[in-house]
């Protein structure tokens, strides 16, 4: 049962944001009962919107103060209930810390507040001839400093990485609001320990990242599409293997199968895949335009030599966008099929996705449970979406028991049990899957570092 | 009792020999280990840090130990991983291969090789390093333009805490993200955290062609601003160096830029650097590039004493400038990650510290990364709360303080 925040309490935090930067009103409070991950919903006692590293300081002082859990939130789009609150915590949001405060072209550097989207950055150093490279598929929504609690990946991370590798140096709000500098760029050389890349990745289980130092790359000369379509999802698998395996290097691998592609076909994002396909291939290329149709051809004679039926090349930006259609609206479409979706999120061995994707499908059958799979295939990092209704008590005991099943699968084959989306709320009840008791005492003594008092994003990760 | 009966008395089948002293020159260490041990397992690792957190003695951990710094006060004994050797797992088509730390890197990378694929690191005496030192030490070439950080790259560990607690950190998947990172912190902690006994490493294919571009010049200040520039070239070469008095061009001072890819993708890249550029750039001939390279590898690393600098790529120039006390002449400059080496046999512990003081007021930082001599000059530490929050997290990786005794 959520409480109320005293009044005495709420004016504090009023006197330090503002009087309308403070939500208590349950009505307003209700849309922040759940991130993305909307099986879970717990409603906050307030929410708190503070637009300066300071502000944000001084408000966990007073929850530290008070002994109030702290809930941190960005967009609120992430997987794994990362931004669930508690009924004793106070959400702590970051939607108004949105500047850019510098871009740095010579150093191919930007600094950021964390409430900024991950392609407006994008967008904003595209003049300078720069990006920034992790691109989650909510990349439009999502922001920086979710992306970093999460260590965000995306479909081009297989080419450059994920999140912790552009992240340079960040400000950061401990529980009990003291301000601190972690890293920096220029500062490689300090004898220290990496604390920048344990922070990111830590769910906002260690403090609130209030500035974020970020490097940006050149934007890429050309790009090349292919799209190979093939009767078998195992088929797809090897093409996946032989492609990677032959020293190609594409900046994205990504397979749908034939669940997904029947959802999407059927949907307002129809994107021209067969439907009586069993799998769609959709790989990338970027770099220099000279060598970028080599690199495609070779990639389409490993589709062929896989079993591909057809392969399709993109040959402008709008083909090219129609070839994407299919895996980006993937999601979306799925909602049209059946009321609730659960995006699963692991990652697997590359040469042992062929097994592993044969067996979920038994899972599926053996649980009557319709499962799509979408997947970053290039590195391994499967979503099988389980799609049911909330509502049929029945059906979703055995969404979790299929769950379960197909995430000690991932890690018997030496996986894990989460690539992307990070563990929040949803993935805790596995992290015994993967770590011993020693490992997971270890995990609760390294929070304790940054937050003695467990106040921060309470419940998260490990208890 | 001797620390070495002592030993022999509580793990019997513990391979321990008494300490060469003639090692200390070569280590370069301050005091003297009682007994050298080396463990065959994971297992005996942690035994064995178990029994020195008991007795209260220290333990340094030696890798091919090339860059043992000054170590003494307290007893302590010497942990050698070579016995911690091998190839474990390979998986060409996954990209990962594991092994013990024991191995030396020139085993992995030659391994990967016999199957088209690579280690892409280039830090000074990479191939004679063990996996376990590489890793600690996470120090990295130039070709971090192009590859990334070996932090990036390090996919799991096995690691001993200072206390004997065997901790499997990450896994041998490319994207993990199932709980806090803690294999961050541990790749290029020097030790403080834990002794490594295995690591799996992120392979990638071999280039199928690579070019070795060089723009000579008299001086190595007036090759800084076409390597800036060259690090906003719409291709990005694989490394950016300016070297100076490189004695594999003839003593010339030189800005080397590395392409890799299909040929084809190579000619375009260089056509559209010397475009981007405004001037042609000299192609090495494959003996004259390996040559080259070599020496660019190690340059800065090697000698008795070495210094590596990072700052922001614009201040550059200024670092060099505040340099010559030190030996910028013959200065490694890696252009795109911001970075500096330089070694010799004379560099004074004085002029080190002027220097660390110029390139702090610059906002970058200064690490020592060999020492001879007793008087070693200090490293740039962070301060303050993040200094207390690294405090904090050797102390529960190491709460006896077992690991590197009286370490700087």
């Amino acid at each position: 049962m959520t409480q109320t925040l005293t009044s005495r309490v709420a004016d504090r935090l009023r006197a330090i944001v503002g009087e309308d930067q403070v939500i208590t009103n349950p009505d307003r409070l209700v849309a922040y009962e759940s991130d993305g991950l909307t099986a879970y919903r717990v409603v906050p006692r307030a929410v708190v919107l503070p637009e300066t590293t300071d502000q944000v300081s001084e408000v966990l002082r007073v929850m530290h103060g008070e002994g109030i859990e702290v809930v941190p939130r960005g967009a609120g789009t992430g997987l794994s209930g990362g931004a669930l609150p508690t009924p004793d915590s106070v959400i702590v949001g970051t939607a108004r810390m949105n500047r850019i405060l510098s871009i740095d072209e010579q150093n191919r550097l930007a600094k950021v507040q964390p409430g900024v989207v991950n392609a407006r950055l994008t967008e904003a150093t595209a003049p300078y001839g720069l990006y920034y490279a992790p691109d989650p598929a909510s990349q439009s929504t999502c922001t920086l400093g979710g992306n970093v609690a999460e260590n965000s990946g995306g479909p081009h991370c297989l080419k450059y990485g994920v999140t912790s590798r552009y992240v340079t140096g960040l400000t950061v709000v401990m529980a009990d609001g003291e301000v601190v500098r972690l890293g920096g760029a220029g500062l490689e050389a300090v004898h220290g320990l990496d604390l920048v890349g344990l922070f990111v990745g830590s769910e906002g289980c260690f403090g609130i990242a209030t500035e974020i130092e970020v490097r940006l790359l050149p934007k890429v000369e050309s790009i090349r599409t292919l799209l190979g379509i093939f009767d078998t999802m195992e088929a797809a698998g090897h093409a996946v293997t032989d492609i990677i395996g032959s020293g190609l290097m594409p900046a994205a691998v990504e397979i749908v199968d034939n669940a997904t592609i029947v959802a999407v076909e059927a949907s307002v994002f129809s994107a021209g895949y067969p439907v009586d396909a069993g799998a769609a291939l959709v790989v990338e290329f970027d770099g220099t335009e000279a060598g970028l149709d080599d690199d495609a051809d070779r990639a389409e004679q490993c589709c062929l030599s896989a079993g591909a039926t057809k392969v399709i090349r993109a040959t402008s930006d709008e083909e090219r966008i129609a070839l994407w259609k299919g895996r980006k609206k993937a999601f979306g479409a799925m909602g049209r099929i059946a009321p609730d979706l659960l995006v699963q999120d692991a990652t697997v061995p590359r040469t042992r996705l062929p097994e592993v994707l044969a067996r979920i499908t038994e899972i599926g059958r053996e649980y009557d449970l319709k499962i799509a799979n979408v997947f970053h295939a290039g590195d391994g990092n499967l979503h099988p979406n389980i799609l049911f209704d909330r509502q049929n008590q029945e059906e979703l005991e055995r969404v979790e028991r299929a769950s379960r099943e197909i995430m000690t699968l991932c890690v018997s084959v030496g996986g894990t049990i989460t690539g992307e989306h990070g563990v929040g709320v949803d993935k805790r009840a596995y992290m015994s899957l993967v770590y011993n008791e020693v490992e997971m005492d270890m995990l609760r003594s390294v929070r304790r570092v940054f937050d003695p008092d467990g106040r921060l994003n309470p419940g998260k990760v490990v208890q | 009792m001797t620390l070495a009966r002592s030993l022999r008395s509580a793990l019997p089948g513990v391979s321990a020999r008494e300490w060469d002293q003639s090692n200390n020159d070569v280590l370069g260490l301050g005091g003297t280990p009682e007994v050298l041990i080396r463990p065959v397992s994971t297992e005996e690792v942690s035994q064995i840090l178990t029994w020195a957190g008991e007795e209260g003695v220290g333990v340094l951990p030696l890798g091919s130990g090339r860059h043992v710094g000054p170590v003494g006060g307290g007893k302590f004994v010497a942990l050698e991983t070579s016995l911690l050797s091998g190839v474990d797992e390979y998986e060409p088509a996954d990209l990962t291969i594991t092994s013990g730390t024991g191995t030396t890197f020139s085993t992995v990378d030659a391994t990967l090789r016999e199957h088209g694929q690579w280690a892409p690191f280039d830090s000074p005496g990479v191939n004679e390093r063990s996996m376990g030192g590489f890793v600690s030490e996470a120090s990295h070439g130039p070709l971090w333009a192009g590859y990334g950080s070996l932090r990036n790259h390090v996919l799991g560990a096995t690691l001993v805490t200072g206390d004997g607690r065997v901790l499997r950190l990450g896994g041998k998947v490319v994207k993990n993200v199932a709980g806090y990172d803690l294999l961050r912190p541990v790749v290029g902690a020097r030790g403080r955290l834990g002794i490594l006994t295995s690591v799996c490493l992120r392979a990638f294919p071999l280039p199928a062609h690579e070019r070795v571009l060089v723009l000579k010049g008299a001086k190595l200040t007036s090759l800084i601003e076409p390597a800036l520039l060259a690090g906003t070239a719409p291709v990005l070469p694989v490394s950016i160096v300016v070297v100076g008095q490189l004695s594999a061009l003839d003593g010339s001072s030189a800005l080397v830029l590395r392409l890799h890819g299909a040929e084809s993708t190579v000619d375009a890249d260089q056509s559209a650097i010397e475009k981007h550029l405004g001037i042609p750039l000299d192609r090495l001939a494959e003996q004259e590039a390996d040559g080259c390279l070599t020496e660019i590898r190690d340059r800065g690393g090697l000698e008795p004493r070495c210094v590596e600098v990072s700052v922001l790529p614009s201040r550059l120039s200024q670092v060099v400038a505040a340099a010559d006390e030190v030996g910028a002449a013959k200065a490694v400059i890696d252009s795109y990650a911001g970075r500096l080496r330089m070694g010799s046999s004379d560099m004074s512990a004085d002029a080190v510290s002027t220097f660390r003081g110029a390139v702090e007021s610059l906002g970058g930082a200064l690490r020592v990364t060999r020492w001879d001599g007793v008087t070693r000059p200090k490293d740039t530490s962070c301060r303050g709360a993040e200094l207390q929050i690294a405090q904090r997290l050797e102390s529960i990786f190491d709460p006896a303080g077992v690991l590197w005794p009286a370490r700087q």
